[in-house]
């Protein structure tokens, strides 16, 4: 009888093991490992050992011009692209919901396929397009007389980043919020078409509150994901012009692998999830309070 | 986000289990050989490799090719946990920083005549560049500086020509802006201009050889200060802007695709590394010259880098040697590497007739008593980025150069502060 409970007892952990190994070795011991190092000087250059030097670190990043600027590019990126994603995506998903059946899929793969394209592929080919004078997009432009400085000047260069962005990550919204729509109850529209509601009416008495969920999990994504922005930044500007597009990330891989300040590297990593942790947090809050 | 960065590290993940298993016979010496060259310098560098395998079959090289832009971090990581590989390549302007992370092996021992090697060969500048304390840290196999690439047809419309009708780069300031003036041109009438006597290309080297040339200096003898900030430096730099919104010879950064633009033939002149040789060969229609850069400050001055073979610091006395007749092998054979765009640094190579038949090389190469590296120092990389964000923004116009240059100072300053304590911890200095 003791056996018996205690196989019942520690049976699911058993079940859990192999998992846990896993996350416990590549990603709590990790963890711990940045948690500890943001507490230490250690610069890899120098032959000195790491030191302790309590919360120095975060102290310095609070105080640096850099790291405020770096954070600031980062903001200025999530606001801008989060919306427009989820904004475009949903757009796209209704678009493709209504129309005939068969014709989704090749509308869903259509939108989808730039998201299959690796990021380093797709900053290459709009680094070409984004080109003062050789480029595509001035090339058109030029016929009708513009000449937009797409990444070589600052005002613009983070709004063309974001721009790339959105051709390259809004598939993955679109699908999951289009599988949303699916689940979408059709006598729900009939009982509000009965009760005299247009089709706007519909789309904001039934499919959005329906959709909620699958909408702040797609925010929610997008938001932690736009705050980790880094590939596009890194092929297609490096930073520039002036800093004008260093995200918060690229600052940090240049601190601790170009740089080797690990302790300063590994604190600013964790002041960037104390700043994710707490959108998401409120995002969670208000996306869940009833209307 | 970063899935691309996924496969390259998987990649060279296998490529390093290939190289850690050991493809070959158990009695040859291997020799795992690092470089960035992934362009066609690769080729060259591949070539000269397999050539020395099939020639010395008691030891196997094998080389491994990454982006200078991650080979560098790579390299040191690897490095400093001592799984570097037995000879890289270190950039002479680099080679401070390896050096004080401890895992380069001098090679005084090894650099004689008796072993294939002699330094009285080499080009002093060049040979020195690789020396600390009197001891050398490596072999440099070239010198790649900057030079002026110039459009014959553009000079010769602009009547820069001598009796003969051939075009005739300029020498110094004066020639430098006359030319750069008649080459600048509104070409279609439409009230803007798009034909541009010079424009900046790579703002570092282009402003480091222009800061050389008027005098300045960098960081103080002593390791200590920054003197970014001290004259001449923000005159040189005050000119350099000047090009651009006063003489307006030169296109803002923000409007004009550089080197493309003077590839398309749309720029008179550029400062530019003798490494896009390969390049302007592709550009059959483009008629270019090359010459040395002009003197627009006070003495004749060009940026410049070598790429030094470094071998890594306890290897196994077998392992050392086949390492070492590798180094001596590359550097007898750099005339091969020099066809691609570089100069060769022993004096007998750049005295060969082979290299006699290479104009654009040798016109480069006349610069060779007048090459300037960046600062000698182990926070270059630091350096270098506050450098850079000043002259960035001095020749967009959103600073003053004088202030651009303060701004970076004060925080290369920082830095060095940083550097000095970690020193003092670590016993290196009292």
């Amino acid at each position: 009888m003791n056996l018996r409970r205690a196989a019942r007892r520690w049976s699911g952990y058993l079940f859990v093991l192999p998992y846990l190994t896993l996350f416990a070795a590549f990603l709590v011991a990790p963890l711990a490992y940045g948690l500890a190092l943001s507490f230490f000087d250690w610069e890899m250059i120098s032959p000195a050992p790491p030191r302790f030097v309590g919360t120095a670190n975060y102290a310095e990043a609070l105080r640096s011009e850099y790291f405020w600027k770096a954070l600031s590019a980062t903001f200025r990126f999530v606001v801008m692209a989060v919306p427009l994603t989820v904004g475009l995506a949903l757009l796209g998903a209704l678009g493709v919901h209504a129309a005939p059946h068969r014709r989704q899929t090749v509308y869903r793969a259509a939108f989808f396929l730039p998201t299959l394209v690796s990021v380093s592929v797709a900053g290459i080919l709009w680094r070409w397009f984004y080109c003062s004078q050789f480029g595509l997009f001035n090339a058109w432009l030029g016929r009708v007389g513009i000449e937009i400085p797409w990444i070589t000047d600052p005002a613009w260069a983070m709004k063309s980043i974001v721009l790339m962005t959105l051709w390259w990550t809004v598939g993955g919204p679109m699908v999951v919020l289009l599988a949303g729509l699916h689940q979408v109850p059709r006598q729900y529209y009939e009982a509000a078409s009965i009760d005299g509601a247009g089709r706007f009416m519909q789309f904001l008495h039934v499919t959005l509150p329906h959709l909620r969920p699958v909408l702040l999990f797609v925010t929610v994504m997008n938001i932690i994901g736009g705050f980790q922005v880094f590939g596009q930044t890194f092929m297609i500007t490096r930073g520039g012009p002036e800093f004008s597009t260093r995200v918060l990330v690229q600052y940090i891989y240049e601190t601790a692998f170009t740089h080797y300040r690990m302790g300063y590297g590994a604190a600013m990593s964790w002041l960037l999830f104390a700043v994710i942790a707490v959108f998401s947090a409120v995002q969670f809050r208000l996306m869940r309070e009833r209307p | 986000v970063g899935r691309g960065a996924w496969i390259r590290q998987t990649a060279l993940g296998l490529a390093l289990l290939a190289a850690g298993c050991g493809w070959g016979r158990g009695d040859q010496a291997q020799v795992r050989f690092w470089n960035g060259f992934t362009g066609p310098d690769g080729r060259t560098m591949l070539r000269i490799v397999r050539e020395f395998n099939q020639q010395n079959q008691d030891t196997r090289v094998l080389m491994q090719r990454m982006d200078w832009a991650t080979y560098y971090n790579k390299l040191f990581v690897a490095g400093i946990g001592g799984r570097a590989p037995d000879v890289f390549i270190v950039h002479a302007g680099n080679l401070e920083r390896f050096i004080r992370a401890g895992f380069i092996e001098p090679l005084d021992d090894l650099a004689v005549p008796e072993n294939g090697f002699d330094p009285a060969d080499m080009v002093p500048a060049v040979w020195q560049s690789v020396a600390r304390d009197g001891a050398h840290h490596g072999i440099p196999l070239d010198v790649h500086m900057l030079g002026m690439y110039y459009n014959k047809r553009l000079f010769r419309e602009a009547g820069i020509v001598d009796e003969a009708g051939e075009p005739v780069p300029p020498v110094d300031r004066a020639s430098f802006l006359d030319a750069a003036r008649r080459l600048t041109a509104d070409t279609d009438n439409n009230g803007r201009t798009d034909q541009w006597g010079y424009v900046f290309t790579w703002f570092r080297t282009n402003v480091y050889a222009i800061m050389n040339q008027w005098g300045g200096r960098f960081i103080s003898d002593d390791g200590t200060r920054c003197l970014l900030a001290e004259s001449p430096n923000p005159e040189a730099l005050q000119f350099c802007a000047d090009l651009i919104r006063k003489e307006q010879v030169a296109p803002t950064p923000e409007s004009f695709d550089s080197w493309t633009g003077f590839r398309q033939g749309k720029v008179g002149m550029v400062f530019e590394g003798i490494y896009m040789l390969s390049d302007l060969r592709k550009q059959e229609d483009l008629e270019w010259g090359a010459a040395p850069v002009p003197v627009l400050g006070e003495r004749p001055a060009v940026w410049a880098d070598s790429h030094v073979l470094c071998m890594r610091a306890g290897l196994d006395p077998a392992r050392r040697d086949a390492a070492w007749r590798f180094i001596v092998f590359l550097s007898d054979n750099m005339l091969d590497w020099a066809e691609g765009g570089q100069v060769p640094v022993r004096l007998s190579q750049l005295e060969s007739e082979r290299f006699a038949g290479m104009p654009a090389q040798t016109a480069f190469a006349t610069q060779l008593p007048h090459i300037v590296y960046v600062p000698r120092v182990p926070f270059i990389f630091e350096f270098l980025t506050e450098y850079d964000a000043a002259v960035e923004r001095a020749l967009r116009g959103s600073l003053e150069p004088g202030e651009a240059l303060r701004d970076a100072a004060g925080r290369v300053d920082r830095a060095i502060a940083r550097f000095r304590d970690a020193e003092a911890r670590a016993g290196d200095r009292p």
